[in-house]
This record gives C-alpha cells, structure tokens and sequence, in this order.
C-alpha cells in the first residue's frame, strides 16, 4: 500500500470564502463586527443569556476547559442562540434536543447555580475551586440531588462541548496545539479565522 | 431562483441526496421533464467551510423529528440538511452489502429476507462504481462479493492505519484498504484528494463523491431544475386513489404551491419519507399513502456504531487522512452467528484509522468526558499526536416494533412531526458488546498504552418504507415502486428490509439505478 502523503500548504489551491462575514454584535447602541473573543473582551451586550447566566457559563466553562473564558465562550454560546436554527453551530443541534436551545441552557444554569447555593449558600461562579470542583464532579456523574434542569450529566457533556469548540475547534486553537489547520476553504471568522 | 414549473412535469422529485440526485439524473438523461424539490437551502462549494463548528450547518434544521424509544436513531446527527442531502457530510465508505445480508431470514430464520439477491445488484454496484469512483483495492478485500475491480488505487495508509493493522495482525486477523468513494487520484475530470481530514464538513474540491459533485450536476445539464427551499408537505393522488399526481409544497416565501407530474419520486431521508406518506392519507389510503399492508414506517433499524481509540507511542498524526478511515477489516461478518455463544447476531466491520480533529463530536476532546481542567489540555496536547481510533458498524436486527408513526404536534405547515420509537433488541446490543471487547483486544495487541471505547451511538437510518416481495407485508417491490401506488418511487435506505453491517449509501445508490432503469423501461405501466 503506498505512504500517505499528508497535506502541505504549497499542495492546495485555497479556496475562498465569499459573503460570510465576521459576526454582528451591538456594543454602545450601535452595531459591529467582530470576533467571540474580540467580544468577550470589548463586553458587548448579550442577546439572550442574562449577565448572571452569562458568568455562571463562563466559571464553568473555564474550569473545564482553561481559556474558554477569553477565547469567547459565552459571546459564542449567546450569539448561536440567537441565529436561525439553520444557522446555528452549537453541537447541541444535532444531540435531539428539541428546538429551541435556549431553555436547555439557561434552566441547566439555573440549576447549577440552585445547586451552588443549596450547598454553600452561594452562586456557582464564586464557588472556592474545591466546593466547586466537587459540584462539577456530581454534575458530571449526573448526581445532584434536587436537580431540576437538563440531565446532569448531559448538560455538562454539551457545556463542556461549547468550551472545547472555542479553545480547539478555532485556527488559533488548531495552532495552540501544533496541529496543522490545512483547510480548503478558511473559515471566515473566529471560530477559524486565521491570525 | 429558478420557477417551480407551472405545466404538469413528468418527475418531481422529493429531496436532493444520494437516492434523489440519482434518479434525477438518469430521468433527466432521457429526456424526461424533472423537478427536484429541496426541503433546505441551495449550498455552493464555498460554503463548505473547513471548521467542524461550520459543519454543523449540514446537519438536519427541518421539522423535528420525537425519538421516544428506550434507544435513538440519531436523527439529528445522521440526516442532512440543504441540498446534496446528508450525502453532503458523508464520509464516503461504499463497501457492497454481501450475499448473507440479503437472505437473513432464509439463513438465519430471522428478521425479513430482501426480494433480491447479491447477483441483482452486482452489475449495478459496478455501475455505480464506475461513475462515482472508488479506491480500494478488491483482490486485498478478500471478504468483498464478487464484482468488478476498483477504477482507483487503494488510499494511502499513514502511520495511525500502520499501528491499527498490526494489532489486527498480531490476532491473526486481516486487513485491507478501506473502499472509499474519494479520488486517489484524478478521476474523470475530479481533483485527487490531498487527505486533510475534513469531510465531515463537505467536500468542496470533488474529490469525495457527494451529490453536487455527480448526479446533480448531470441532472442540471441535462435540464432537470433544482428548487431548494421547498419543502414538500403532501404527496397529491387522484379521486380514484389509484396513482399520485403530484406533490404540495410551502416555497422560501411561505407560499403553497402544487407540482403536479406523472411520477413521485420520494427520496426524502429515511424518516421523513414515511412521515409524508402516513401525513397524506386520504379516503382511499386511510391508513396512510402504501401503507395497505400496515407495513409504513415500521422494521426501522440503525447501526451501533462501536468506536474505539487508544493512545500510542508512535506518532500517529490522527487529524489527516479520511473521516471514514483508511482501512477495512470484516473477519468475522460473513457468519451473523460468529458470537452466538454470547446470544449475539448479525454483521459487523471495522473502519481503521479515522481522521480526528480536535473537536466535534467525532472529534478528540468527547472522547474523554471525564477528563476537565488542565488534564484536559495535556490530554489534547498528546491526543492530538499519538491517537489511534476505529469505529465499528454494527448490524441491529430489524425489528417491526421499531417505527415511525405521527405525533400530534405539528410543524409550522401543519403537518404531523414524525416519532420514531426504536429499541436496540437484545441480540444486537450483544453483538456491539461482542465487538468492542474484539476492538479492545486488538488496539492492545497493536501496543496501546490505553485504550477505551465511547458508549453506543446511532449510525445510519434504515428501513420505514421496506421492500419486499409481496404487497400484504412491504411498502414496495424490490425497485422501490409503491404496491399500492404504481407511480411513486422511494429511494433511499429506508428501503432497506435489514441493515447489514456496512455503510448504506452505495447500496443506495445501486438501488437507484436499478430502479430508475426499471422506472425508464416501464413508464407507459407506471403512469397507467
């Protein structure tokens, strides 16, 4: 059988992307384009999730997967709640939740940060590492008791999923690991744009 | 956008995938007038962005379909959205069924037996092969069927395929290129693969044999119209009930239309063709359209998928090479009784060496849920080196409890969503069982240092709207023509009366050219 040759840049002919843009958010009453990271860092206005929902992602993301927070998590998880179901990149489109998302997330939010204070008495993102390391354990386990959200375990599956898609799923993230991107067609923004 | 046709046409056809795109083609070939109906939006090449979160954007975005059974059929993640269908994030392993997997019941004294043999197809799995393409190499298939040889050389095996094979090896166990519908090499007129890894996102070079790169372009040259956007609700039939003449569709802008013609062709996914027959049911058809037998929507099936990965000393560059793999293995899949000891039955074959991105659900990070935190970024660090994977298809016996009906919500046009309630039988969970212990064994005789398997998943839909051979227990004869509706085609999977243990869509393919040959010679018969 003959050796596989891998891809080299020099090899392809790039295709380009046309008509797909970087994405729309609204920062100041007005409306830009940038990247989730971009928009993670400037603090543009969220289109569904509320602040607090927003920052219970964030805590828990990070601590799943580190760097999630910067590179954009909640920018990401908001705005693809908030684009058509056709357009939408979540991972969650295709686990046979039934549409729309936006409940699966903000109720296994909500009963993530019920759990946080029937416990500690405190809301999940000021949780010390411990307490909430051991919250995450039992969500990943699916043994929380007085659950009233998404299955535990499925939620933290999926949330896990969203942080992973921001950190590695991304050309900056390709490169953070020393994996060649190597596309045919570049992805145009920053789920893939290239630096 | 192109008008729907106003004047009565001779064909519409329903969904733009593999089975639909085919039929398309040869009718339009013929001189035949053919419209395809799309239920989702139009998809150039430049839309096929390498990013596994872009790949997302292929999947299913229409009507929900319920999964209420004990298992699923993986709905969301196996059926395809837009045009080209889910041939759009297809990864393109087209081996052949095998003569055991059309006669289960006459062998096994199980399940249903096909109304045709190995040898009905043989010429037309030729066929296929010949204009699709395929690499591969037939005389190291020893397991394959007889037929003719692959038009292209094998693909390449890289250093993940090489560690792979030798656990297989090592029990005694043989390998052989995995039969891809990907370019090794320029094949007529198609660029050759250069092996990044990322069909799951659509192919937009030509290399892999989708729908937009060989029958909807033929079907287009040859004057057939392409209507994305167009979601087909009801299949239309005469006072009399005994012949369709059309279809009811809702366009882009929410109008409902009619496209009225001599011929239904009905290739709109496993599911969702028994949907629209059960949701145009009539005076005549009560219990549904070809459903006089009471068969419609039941003996859907499924294949476990079984996947394995391991960690290896070597470098093994997983992220490159193809999504289905690189290499075959089906040892055990010509005696469905192999692990009978275990209460086991049915088929099932490895795909060695598939390509792995870091995300997705494919990809390598899901892999190992249990692992958070700055384990994970270590784990990615060496995963992203020195992974090996493989992914079992898995045969689940087709079952007539396992089904599709109509629920009571409907969808924004007002017809039934489909429910599909599925349960994998005890036999055939056995034999996922059966071959992930085998998938084990062998990524530790190939010198993983771990190894570890992800729990069941579903893929590929079958079965719904079975072909048979009499009109008292199946949908339709063996060419897909309805019994009770001599004018209606399906095409699909959903035609298939048992799984096998190998991936469905050359067999669909086969099956439509079979039949849209069939449906060419015996128009006058058929329109009536």
């Amino acid at each position: 059988m003959p050796k596989a040759e891998l891809p080299h840049p020099t090899r392809r002919e790039l295709l380009r992307a046309g008509g797909i843009g970087l994405l729309t958010f609204s920062l100041g009453g007005s409306l830009v384009k940038m990247s989730p990271a971009e928009a993670q860092a400037a603090g543009v206005s969220l289109s569904v999730l509320s602040r607090a929902e927003a920052e219970t992602l964030a805590s828990l993301c990070e601590r799943l997967v580190p760097g999630s927070r910067e590179a954009g998590v909640v920018a990401f998880v908001d705005h693809q709640l908030a684009v058509s179901r056709t357009d939408c990149m979540l991972m969650i489109r295709y686990l046979g939740v039934d549409p729309p998302f936006t409940p699966f997330y903000r109720e296994g939010l909500a009963a993530l940060n019920a759990a946080a204070q029937s416990r500690h008495q405190l809301s999940f993102s000021k949780l010390e590492d411990a307490s909430a390391e051991a919250l995450i354990d039992a969500l990943a386990d699916g043994k929380i008791e007085g659950w009233t959200g998404p299955p535990p375990s499925f939620f933290y599956f999926v949330t896990r999923n969203d942080a992973c898609d921001v950190v590695y799923g991304t050309v900056k993230g390709f490169k953070a690991l020393g994996v060649p991107y190597a596309p045919h067609i570049m992805p145009p923004s920053e789920w893939g744009e290239p630096d | 956008m192109t008008a729907l046709p106003a004047e009565k046409i001779d064909a519409v056809v329903v969904g733009s995938g593999a089975a639909g795109s085919h039929f398309a083609a040869r009718l339009a070939q013929a001189g035949k007038r053919v419209a395809i109906l799309e239920a989702g939006p139009a998809r150039q090449n430049n839309d096929l962005v390498s990013s596994m979160l872009w790949a997302r954007r292929l999947k299913s975005a229409g009507a929900p379909v319920l999964e209420t059974g004990k298992d699923t059929v993986g709905y969301g993640f196996n059926a395809g959205s837009g045009v080209g269908g889910s041939t759009m994030h297809h990864y393109a392993v087209w081996p052949r069924l095998h003569e055991n997997d059309f006669r289960v019941k006459s062998l096994y004294g199980r399940s249903r037996d096909w109304p045709i043999a190995y040898t009905d197809l043989q010429r037309y799995y030729d066929r296929v092969q010949a204009e699709c393409g395929i690499s591969g190499d037939h005389e190291k298939e020893t397991t394959r069927p007889p037929g003719a040889p692959y038009p292209m050389p094998p693909v390449p095996v890289a250093e993940q395929g090489r560690v792979v094979a030798s656990g297989f090896e090592a029990l005694g166990m043989k390998v052989s290129p995995l039969p891809l519908a990907v370019t090794s090499r320029p094949y007529k007129g198609r660029a050759n693969c250069i092996w990044d890894g990322w069909c799951d996102a659509g192919c937009p070079i030509g290399a892999l044999a989708n729908a937009q790169t060989i029958h909807l372009p033929q079907a287009a040259a040859a004057g057939a119209t392409l209507h994305p956007d167009t979601e087909v609700v009801r299949i239309l039939t005469s006072a009399d009930g005994k012949r369709a003449t059309g279809v009811e569709a809702v366009t882009h802008d929410g109008q409902r239309v009619r496209v009225m013609a001599d011929v239904v062709v009905l290739a709109a996914f496993t599911i969702q063709n028994p949907r629209l027959l059960l949701a145009s049911a009539t005076p005549k058809h009560p219990n549904g359209l070809a459903n006089r037998s009471g068969t419609l929507g039941r003996f859907i099936t499924t294949h476990g998928a079984a996947p394995i990965f391991g960690l290896h000393e070597k470098e093994t560059t997983p992220g490159f090479g193809a999504f289905g793999g690189q290499l075959l293995n089906q040892t055990h899949y010509d005696n469905k009784n192999a692990h009978e000891a275990s209460g086991a039955f049915g088929s099932y074959q490895w795909m060695i060496a598939n390509a792995l991105k870091p995300n997705g659900l494919l990809g390598i990070a899901p892999t190992r849920p249990d692992i958070r935190g700055p384990a994970l970024t270590a784990f990615m660090e060496r995963a992203t080196r020195h992974m090996i994977s493989m992914t079992g298809v898995v045969e689940e016996e087709a079952m007539a409890e396992n089904r599709v009906t109509l629920a009571k919500r409907k969808d924004a046009h007002g017809v039934p969503l489909a429910s599909v309630a599925y349960t994998t039988n005890e036999a055939s969970a056995a034999l996922w069982n059966a071959a992930i212990a085998e998938g084990l064994s062998v990524f530790k005789a190939a010198g993983a240092s771990e190894s570890w398997n992800a729990p069941r998943a579903s893929m590929h839909i079958m079965g719904g709207t079975v072909m048979g051979e009499s009109a008292a227990d199946s949908v339709t004869n063996s060419y897909g023509q309805a019994h009770d509706l001599p004018n209606v085609f399906i095409g699909g999977a959903g035609l298939f009366p048992t799984a096998g243990g190998v991936n469905p869509t050359f067999t669909i393919h086969a099956l439509a050219a079979r039949a849209s040959e069939y449906l060419l010679k015996h128009w006058s018969s058929a329109v009536g």
